[in-house]
C-alpha cells in the first residue's frame, strides 16, 4: 500500500498537483475500481464487472478499460477518451484517511484529507496549487476534499451492494471470450457479473427491498455496460 | 402392515455418526417431501475417539453437498490444507529415502500413461515429480489455492486435516439446525428384537422407547448394534497389516507464525510408523505400532525422538494409547442394521481411509434407501458385496506400501515381505505389474477407491520394477510423453511462484473468508 500523508496547509504549502490525464501517471491500468454512486455514469462508457481483489479475495466493482494488464484502451497522447472519468482516477493522489480503529465507517468528524506525496502528480511548479497565499484552499484543493468525501462514502454503499449481490447469490463467473484482431482467440477469466435467471427470479417482499434500494437498476446497468466489450475489442484491434 | 422405511435412527455421536447423519439427511431433503425421520442418539457419558484427522478430498463434496460454507468449516475445525502424503524411510529407512503420493494425478491421466515413458525416459527425477506439480509445492509448504480461489475450488487439488473434536461439534450444529437431524442425549440400555430378528426398538434410559426402521450402528469399537445385537463377526486382518497400537499426542506450534506442512507426514519407524499432520492451531502426531515386535517404552522412545526433533519439550506432552485391531465385520449391513465407522471396522490411518469410508457408506446408504423391508435385503445384499470389495481394496493398497519395503533392520520389516502375509489379490496385481503399468482397466469396480494413480505412485515411488514392454513405445507416444514432461515442468515453476504458503492462506481466510464463488 502507497503511504499517505495528511495533508497540511503549512508543510505542503508549497506543493502543486499536475491535474491533466495520461499514462505517465499510472493510468495504464486495465481496471478502475468504482463505487456503487457513479455506477450510471460509468456503465454508459465502460463494461463494469465485480473482480476480486487479489489480497484479500474480496469483491469490488470495476470499470473495465483493457483486457491485458497494463492496458488501458481509454488512453492515448491526446488523454483519456471518455466524457465520465472514474472517481478513482480523478481523486489522485488524495485520499480521505480515517483516524481511528481499521474499516471503522468514515464520517464527518474521523476524517481527514491525505496525499500520496512519492505519486507522480505531484510537483514543485506547474499544476494545481493547493493553497492560496493566505493558507486557505484553493477551489482546486475543495473540489478535490468534496471528491474523496464523496468517494469514501461510495465505498461503503458500494460494499453493502456487493454483500446483498453475495447473499442473494446474484453474482456469477463470466468466462469472457473474445475474437481480437487476426483472428487471435482470448479468454479471460475472473470477471463477475449479474446472473439473469436469478435476478428474474426474485420476487415479493425480497424484490421490493431490493428495488427501494436502486439495486434492481444497479443490476440492469451493469447488465447492459457489457456491450461495451465490444468498443473496446475495436480499440485495441485499431491499434495493431 | 405398513413396512416403508420412515424412520431412521442413527446410534452414536461421534464423527461417523453425525457425517452419516449429515450426508443422509442433505441427500434426503434435497429429494424427498416428507414423511421420513432422522434421529442421533449418543450417550452423554461415552468420549468420541475422534478418529482419522486427515480426509480425502471427496470430503470437499460432501460437504457442499450438505450446505456448508467451507470458511465456516475451516475456521471452526481448525484446519489446513491437505495435498497428499509423504512417506519417509519406508523403502531403505535412511536419511534422504522418501516419495509421496499426491493427490494430483498425473498429467494427462485420461488418455496418456506417462508410468510407461518415465521407466525408459528415465529423466533422473522423482515419479511423481515428473508427472505432476504436487510434490514440489508439499515440499515449500505451499497452498492448494490463493485468496480469490472460491471456497471448495482448488488450483492443486487438495483434501483437509481437520480437528476430529471439533468436526463431530461442527456437523452436529449443522445437522440440527439446518438439515432437520433430531438429537437425542441419552443412554441405549437395552435392544429390542422383532421375531425375524430385526432391530424394532431402543430402550433408552430418559427418553423411553425409540423405534426405528433403519438402524445406523455408528457406536466406535463397541458396535453395539452390528456386532453385539446382530451378532455378526469381525474379521481380523492382522496377519496383513501387523500394527495393533497408537500412541497419539498433540504438538503444540513453536509460534503463530510456524509453518504448516501442507501434506501428511508419514515416518516409518522400527515397527511401525508416525503420522505428523499440521492443523492450524497444532500438530496431531502419533505412532502406529506392532506390539509383537516392540514394546511399549521402545514405542514411546520412538515418538519422542521424532517430536523432540521440532518440539523443545516432548516429554512434557500428554500421550494418549489406543488399541487398534485391524479388520472388519464380516458384512456390514445384516437385516436392518447396517454399520458406519470404527464399527463396520479399523485400518491404521496410512491412506486417510477411515473418514473416506464414513462418507462413501453414508451415500450409499442415502442412494440406495430401500422404500421398504421387502428390498432392504437386496440393497443390503449389493451394499455388502461393495464394501467388502473397498476393504479387501484398502487393506492391499496399505499392504503394498509395507511389502514393497526393502528394510533389513528390523524384523518387522522382513515379515512384511514375507509372502504369506501377501493377500493373493495383491499378489495377483504385482504379477501383472511386473509386466505393465497399472492403467484404470486394472481395476473392474466402477467405485474404486483407490485409482490406477495411486498404485503408479506407491510402486514407482518405492522403486518397483516393470519390465519395458518387448515392443518398446511408438514414437509418437515417445513425443507425448516428451510434452507432457516439460508441460509439467513449466506448471511447476509457475505454481511456486504464485502459491501462498498453507500458513499465509489460512491466515486470510481467517481474515477475509474466502468467497463462495
Amino acid at each position: 500500500m502507497s503511504k499517505y500523508t495528511v495533508l497540511s496547509s503549512t508543510t505542503h504549502k508549497d506543493i502543486k498537483v499536475h491535474n491533466t490525464r495520461g499514462i505517465q501517471f499510472g493510468e495504464n491500468v486495465n481496471t478502475v475500481p468504482i463505487v456503487a454512486d457513479e455506477l450510471r455514469a460509468v456503465s454508459l462508457e465502460y463494461p463494469v464487472c465485480a473482480l476480486k481483489d487479489p489480497n484479500t479475495g474480496q469483491f469490488g466493482l470495476y470499470a473495465l478499460t483493457g483486457f491485458e494488464a497494463g492496458e488501458n484502451l481509454f488512453i492515448d497522447e491526446n488523454g483519456w477518451n471518455a466524457i465520465y472519468i472514474p472517481m478513482h482516477i480523478r481523486r489522485q493522489p488524495f485520499l480521505m484517511g480515517v483516524r481511528g480503529e481499521d474499516q471503522q465507517t468514515p464520517d464527518n468528524n474521523n476524517t481527514v484529507l491525505s496525499i500520496q506525496l512519492s505519486h507522480p502528480r505531484v510537483t514543485q511548479e506547474g499544476g494545481e496549487a493547493l493553497f492560496e497565499e493566505n493558507g486557505e484552499a484553493s477551489e482546486y484543493l475543495k473540489h478535490m476534499n468534496q471528491l474523496v468525501g464523496k468517494l469514501a462514502q461510495g465505498i461503503h454503499s458500494t460494499i453493502a451492494f456487493i454483500e446483498t449481490l453475495l447473499s442473494l447469490g446474484l453474482l456469477e463467473q463470466l468466462k469472457l471470450n473474445v475474437t481480437l484482431a487476426g483472428d487471435q482467440q482470448k479468454s479471460f477469466e475472473g470477471f463477475y457479473s449479474i446472473n439473469e435467471n436469478k435476478l428474474a427470479d426474485l420476487a415479493g417482499e425480497e424484490l421490493q427491498q431490493f428495488h427501494e434500494k436502486g439495486y434492481l437498476q444497479a443490476c440492469h446497468l451493469m447488465l447492459a455496460s457489457f456491450g461495451h466489450i465490444q468498443k473496446l475489442i475495436t480499440i485495441k484491434n485499431s491499434l495493431n | 402392515m405398513n413396512d416403508s422405511i420412515r424412520n431412521i435412527v442413527i446410534v452414536g455421536g461421534g464423527t461417523a455418526g453425525w457425517l452419516s447423519a449429515g450426508v443422509i439427511a442433505a441427500k434426503l431433503q434435497a429429494k424427498r417431501k416428507a414423511n421420513y425421520t432422522i434421529t442421533l442418539i449418543e450417550s452423554p457419558n461415552i468420549p468420541i475417539i475422534g478418529v482419522g484427522e486427515g480426509t480425502w478430498p471427496t470430503m470437499r463434496n460432501t460437504l457442499r453437498m450438505m450446505g456448508i460454507r467451507e470458511t465456516d468449516f475451516i475456521k471452526r475445525c481448525n484446519v489446513a490444507f491437505k495435498q497428499g502424503a509423504k512417506f519417509s524411510k519406508w523403502v531403505s529407512g535412511n536419511e534422504d529415502d522418501f516419495y509421496y503420493h499426491p493427490l494430483v494425478l498425473p498429467q494427462d491421466f485420461d488418455r496418456t500413461n506417462l508410468a510407461d515413458s518415465w521407466l525408459s525416459a528415465a529423466p533422473g527425477i522423482s515419479f511423481s515429480n515428473a508427472v505432476c506439480f504436487q510434490e514440489a509445492l508439499c515440499e515449500q509448504g505451499l497452498a492448494p489455492k490463493q485468496i480469490t480461489s472460491a471456497e471448495y475450488a482448488g488450483i492443486s487439488n487438495y483434501a483437509y486435516h481437520l480437528d476430529a473434536g471439533e468436526f463431530s461439534k461442527f456437523i452436529q450444529e449443522h445437522c440440527v439446525e439446518k438439515l432437520g437431524v433430531k438429537h437425542i442425549l441419552d443412554d441405549v440400555i437395552h435392544i429390542n428384537n422383532s421375531n425375524n430378528g430385526d432391530i424394532d426398538s431402543l430402550v433408552t434410559k430418559n427418553t423411553g422407547l425409540l423405534e426405528g426402521d433403519l438402524f445406523i450402528d455408528c457406536t466406535g469399537f463397541k458396535s453395539l448394534l452390528l456386532g453385539e445385537n446382530q451378532a455378526v463377526p469381525f474379521k481380523s486382518c492382522s496377519d496383513v497389516l501387523f500394527a495393533d497400537k497408537a500412541l497419539a499426542v498433540h504438538v503444540p506450534y513453536e509460534n503463530e507464525n510456524s509453518p504448516i506442512a501442507s501434506h501428511t507426514i508419514s515416518t516409518a519407524q522400527t515397527a511401525g510408523w508416525v503420522w505428523d499432520i499440521g492443523l492450524s492451531t497444532r500438530r496431531g502426531v502419533g505412532h502406529v505400532y506392532a506390539s509383537n515386535y516392540i514394546n511399549s517404552d521402545k514405542a514411546h522412545e520412538e515418538l519422542l525422538r521424532y517430536i523432540g526433533k521440532t518440539c523443545a519439550q516432548p516429554s512434557s506432552l500428554n500421550v494418549r494409547e489406543i488399541d487398534i485391531k485391524a479388520g472388519h465385520r464380516e458384512v456390514f449391513w445384516k437385516r436392518n442394521c447396517v454399520a458406519v465407522g470404527l464399527s463396520a471396522g479399523f485400518l491404521e490411518p496410512l491412506e486417510a481411509s477411515a473418514l473416506l469410508l464414513v462418507e462413501i457408506s453414508a451415500q450409499m446408504i442415502a442412494e440406495q434407501m430401500p422404500a421398504n423391508r421387502q428390498v432392504m435385503d437386496i440393497v443390503s445384499k449389493r451394499f455388502n458385496e461393495t464394501f467388502l470389495y473397498r476393504w479387501s481394496s484398502i487393506i492391499d493398497f496399505l499392504k503394498l506400501h509395507y511389502m514393497l519395503n526393502q528394510r533389513n533392520d528390523s524384523q518387522f520389516w522382513i515379515d512384511h515381505r514375507d509372502p504369506d502375509t501377501i493377500p493373493d489379490s495383491l499378489k495377483e496385481l504385482l504379477t501383472l505389474w511386473k509386466h505393465k503399468t497399472p492403467w484404470h482397466e486394472d481395476f473392474v469396480y466402477a467405485k474404486e477407491v483407490f485409482p490406477a494413480a495411486s498404485y503408479q505412485y506407491v510402486l514407482y515411488g518405492m522403486g518397483f520394477k516393470t519390465q519395458e514392454n518387448h515392443m518398446g513405445n511408438s514414437e509418437q507416444s515417445r513425443l507425448q510423453a516428451q510434452r507432457l514432461f516439460k508441460h509439467n515442468a513449466q506448471q511447476t515453476s509457475k505454481l511456486v511462484q504464485t502459491l501462498p504458503s498453507n500458513r499465509a492462506l489460512l491466515q486470510k481466510i481467517y481474515q477475509y473468508g474466502l468467497q463462495a464463488i
